[in-house]
């Protein structure tokens, strides 16, 4: 491999950011913008092409010294785990500055470049293969995401962007010290695979695991850490929410499946059983939670609540099917869940309203928009066809196999699911044209459908014909539930 | 003393005769400068502290020691001086501009602050409690004085006063230690005290003067419970004489701590538990009074109060890790903290003080650059990554991890949490109000080079600090 392609797709979106502190006009800025995070698209479609499905090792790896006297390498890679996460944040930056075009309408430029350093340092996250340099992305997110929430924010923004910053934060810092242990437990080094090759005693595993535990269970969000989540996610502007609901959330189970997993594989089996319980109560709280909002975005926020339970579900139901859905799931969360504040920041656009009592009959006057809400909506609900169902069916045949009454709350939170989803729907949509907003309406435009139809095509296709995505998983969860399950039994 | 003794131990000590002799010249040309020339006295004393800068890097090669004993040339104060010479050029360049706007761009201002140079490099160098002590006093005295230096306004004054009455009240409880430390070993060499006790570490009497040493040197990096002066007199003091206060001296008293500390006979009496209890206490104090402050410069003090703490942290810890921790942590300190204050000094211009958090309402739109770079000292600060800030913390995490103590790393990081709250508070005003008034900074050259300078090395450090992490390392000493 000659060409760094990790550091080209991490490292291009900075690179942009740069570039656009020095453009005058906002025009400039945003078609800028947007070839950057197509560019980066384009990247991650080739380091796509060239995965090699059929290994469980790290590809495309780069590793060069960083801190020699620590033992801090810049180390980047990705397996199966990761290729997918990868791709999904190069293709939601490319839609979250579509998002923004005309709804970030002052200090566009210092958007855009908060934007393209956010994405830089997710994608970074995702590709780290040393401990330290993933906790400098992990952190480093929060001044982007901070000032993106409290200053292009809804109304309540700056409480909104304390609360997530705080909240993150706290748990970040524990996970450090949990990082720093791990480094002095496990001969002085930050490389992630030579500490997962590592054994530790029992004891360390499970402080460790609470310390991580912490800090990804903000992140993802679960009960009871999850009041941040509507805070921000209401108060964020479209593509912050797009950002929060389709990569950060995924980056706590992926903080599960990268970290706790496989190196703290006995602790991680000893204590399955109360995040499974935690999950449930996620998937199941977060619903009832849904069932009552009148605000469109907090219905969404909540919703995600109780599908990342079902990711955390899947991830420690510790079996194949659990894992490869939980990892497909947290895929098609992002999609589904991204496009559906994309479409929630499309209609306040044009209404400047977010109460669902303020809506009806949106068919008649957006037709085009009505019909893909549907296809996200069902999609949402995990109908046969969408993308959903196909991850959500292997997580609850995993749930299933591992606890039967977390299986069956789990169950539970898709019918609620289903109700506070076509409800919305319902109102929404259907019915006869609501007075409040039947003028202002106008449908989308070839910009907005730019947008929204390859977040649709994946609804469509992993629905439809999974098996691509689901190759590229495989042999890495296979790698990851021997080691895990190998350690358990004490081999 | 042999004549060869004495010239070597003048070669050892050339970097700090160089300071002092360009003082007392420049105090005796000072009185030839006529008004409007004024910026000749900065360039002076920036070449002086340069010329003195040189001599420590060509006597860097090698160990010397010096005045049989009492002094010595190593690589631990070569590093030490090189903060001091950087926080001592960096305010000269802020000086210019804001003594002109206060009227207080005499001389003596900069004779004052190179005497403080001067008495700070002794004290980095020194390695006997008598000589710690010369440099300590020729330090304080100088900010004494320059504390008070707005004469007309009243704050300054307070200030300057409470300072010298706290001050020397702490200098007598250290003086009264070392006096014991004589009557008990018959020496007040560092290393002589070790060789004098190695039989019995916990004696009673030596434990007491321990703690009265380490009483007063706590105070002068203002740590808990000798902090009740940090406020008032960062408040009152010129703002270019805080920001020099909060990096040099404190810095300096480190260094102290650090030689005093980790002398074996120290570190076997159980004394990281003091530290340990101060610098959490510390650390506490200063997070959670600075969430309630309004004053900027009253803001910063008690973030400095923090810091100071967090830099105990890696006192406690000891080692040569603990060590090459805290001097990695000033060194970083010094970069990101002159950074916030120069933003400060330069604000002060006209009628505009600066000094209040509000001020900088909505800087953002009109001065995009200055508030990207006040956004990075305000990370730094809270020890966000990428920024230097992250890493000074996070080694001196590593060091306390490394020695067991998880609890104080796990204390150590929600205090910050803590901390963070108020530099995001300031970059809340900065970023996401509404501009009040239009801004009028003093923008300089001299300020300007001093913001870049001070942002690079912020950034820099955070995103290369292999080079920095290995010359703390080479600069601890014995280890």
């Amino acid at each position: 491999m000659g060409l760094p392609l990790l550091s080209l797709i991490v490292f291009t979106p900075a690179v942009g950011a740069a570039v656009l502190m020095f453009l005058r006009s906002d025009g400039a800025v945003r078609w800028t913008a947007l070839a950057v995070t197509v560019l980066d698209l384009a990247f991650c479609i080739a380091m796509l092409a060239g995965f090699d499905t059929s290994t469980h090792e790290m590809q495309f790896t780069e590793v060069r010294p960083w801190v020699p006297a620590l033992g801090i390498t810049f180390a980047l890679g990705v397996d199966g785990i990761s290729a997918l996460f990868v791709f999904l944040t190069a293709l939601l930056g490319a839609v979250c500055v579509l998002a923004s075009w005309v709804a970030i309408d002052r200090k566009v430029k210092e958007f855009m470049v908060s934007l393209l350093v956010m994405q830089a340092l997710m994608l970074g996250v995702f590709s780290a293969l040393d401990l330290f340099l993933f906790y400098v992305f992990w952190e480093a997110m929060l001044i982007p995401m901070y000032l993106i929430i409290g200053v292009w924010g809804g109304d309540g923004r700056i409480y909104a962007a304390f609360k997530f910053f705080l909240y993150t934060l706290a748990g970040s810092v524990l996970f450090l010290i949990g990082v720093i242990v791990l480094y002095i437990n496990g001969g002085k080094t930050f490389d992630i695979l030579a500490l997962t090759a590592k054994d530790l005693p029992f004891g360390v595993q499970s402080w460790l695991f609470f310390a991580f535990l912490v800090a990804f269970a903000v992140k993802v969000p679960m009960v009871p850490v999850h009041t941040w989540l509507p805070d921000a996610h209401v108060q964020a502007p479209t593509a912050g929410s797009i950002i929060l609901a389709g990569v950060l959330l995924k980056m706590g189970a992926y903080g599960f499946l990268r970290f706790s997993l496989p190196m703290l594989p006995e602790a991680s089996l000893y204590y399955s059983t109360l995040m499974l319980a935690l999950s449930a109560l996620a998937i199941v709280y977060g619903g009832l939670l849904a069932l009552a909002q009148d605000d469109l975005k907090k219905l969404v926020a909540y919703s995600s609540i109780s599908h990342m339970g079902f990711v955390t579900m899947g991830i420690f139901a510790l079996n194949l099917r659990g894992l490869e859905g939980a990892i497909l799931q947290m895929f098609n969360h992002g999609v589904t869940t991204g496009a559906l504040f994309l479409f929630v920041g499309l209609i306040y656009e044009r209404t400047h309203t977010r109460s669902i009592a303020d809506y009806g009959g949106l068919m008649k006057v957006a037709p085009v928009y009505s019909a893909f809400l549907a296809l996200f909506i069902l999609s949402s609900m995990a109908l046969p066809g969408t993308n959903s169902f196909v991850g959500e069916l292997l997580v609850l045949a995993g749930g299933f196999a591992a606890n039967l009454a977390v299986g069956a709350a789990a169950i539970l939170g898709a019918l609620l699911g289903a109700a506070y989803l076509l409800g919305m729907y319902g109102k929404v949509a259907l019915g006869p044209p609501s007075v409040g907003v039947r003028f202002k309406i106008r449908d989308v435009n070839a910009r907005e459908v730019a947008a929204m139809l390859p977040l649709a095509v994946f609804v469509l296709w992993v629905g439809l014909y999974p098996k691509p995505f689901l190759n590229i998983i495989d042999a890495s969860v296979h790698h990851l539930l021997a080691h895990v399950h190998g350690e358990g039994s004490g081999q | 003393m042999t004549a060869t003794a004495l010239f070597q131990s003048i070669v050892a000590s050339l970097p700090e005769i160089v300071v002092i002799i360009g003082a007392c010249i420049l105090l005796i040309l000072g009185q030839f400068v006529q008004k409007r020339q004024e910026h000749f006295l900065v360039w002076a004393s920036v070449a002086i502290v340069l010329m003195a800068a040189s001599a420590t890097l060509m006597l860097a090669s090698e160990v010397r020691p010096a005045y049989t004993g009492m002094f010595i040339a190593d690589r631990f104060a070569v590093f030490f001086k090189f903060v001091f010479y950087i926080a001592t050029v960096l305010t000269f360049l802020l000086s210019r501009k804001y003594t002109d706007i206060e009227g207080i761009g005499s001389s003596e201002y900069y004779v004052l602050l190179l005497l403080a140079l001067s008495g700070m490099m002794i004290m980095a160098s020194a390695t006997d409690l008598m000589s710690i002590y010369v440099g300590l006093e020729l330090m304080v005295l100088c900010t004494y004085v320059l504390t008070g230096f707005l004469r007309q306004e009243r704050r300054s004054n307070e200030a300057a006063l409470k300072y010298v009455i706290l001050g020397a009240v702490s200098t007598g409880i250290f003086l009264y230690g070392v006096s014991l430390v004589y009557g008990l070993t018959g020496t007040t060499q560092l290393d002589g005290m070790a060789a004098a006790v190695t039989g019995d570490p916990l004696d009673p009497g030596l434990l007491l003067a321990v703690v009265f040493i380490v009483a007063g040197l706590v105070f002068k990096v203002g740590a808990v419970p000798f902090h009740m002066w940090v406020p008032d007199v960062y408040e009152g003091a010129p703002t270019t004489i805080t920001a020099f206060m909060s990096v040099g001296p404190k810095a300096a008293g480190f260094a102290v701590i650090l030689r005093v500390f980790l002398n074996p006979l120290v570190a076997a009496s159980d004394v990281w538990i003091i530290v340990a209890v101060i610098a959490v206490v510390t650390m506490a104090l200063g997070s959670f009074v600075a969430l309630v402050q309004d004053n900027f410069k009253r803001l910063l003090a008690y973030s400095s109060i923090a810091h100071a703490g967090f830099a105990l942290f890696g006192v406690a810890a000891g080692g040569a890790d603990g060590i090459a921790s805290v001097m990695l942590y000033l060194l970083i300190y010094a970069f990101m903290n002159l950074g916030i204050f120069g933003t400060i000094i330069m604000m002060r211009n006209g009628d505009f003080s600066g000094e209040v958090v509000e001020d900088y309402a909505g800087l953002a739109k009109s001065h995009p650059g200055l508030a990207l770079v006040m956004l990075l000292y305000l990370f730094s600060l809270a020890g966000i990554p990428p920024t230097a800030g992250f890493f000074a913390k996070f080694y001196v995490l590593v060091a306390l991890v490394e020695r067991g103590f998880v609890m104080l790393a796990v204390i150590a990081v929600l205090l910050s949490v803590v901390a963070a709250y108020f530099y995001i508070r300031i970059v809340m005003v900065i970023y996401m109000r509404e501009p009040e008034k239009m801004f009028d900074p003093a923008l300089t050259p001299m300020v300007r080079a001093t913001l870049a300078f001070t942002a690079v090395g912020t950034i820099g450090i955070g995103l290369f600090p292999a080079w920095f992490l290995r010359l703390a390392q080479h600069s601890v000493f014995g280890g």
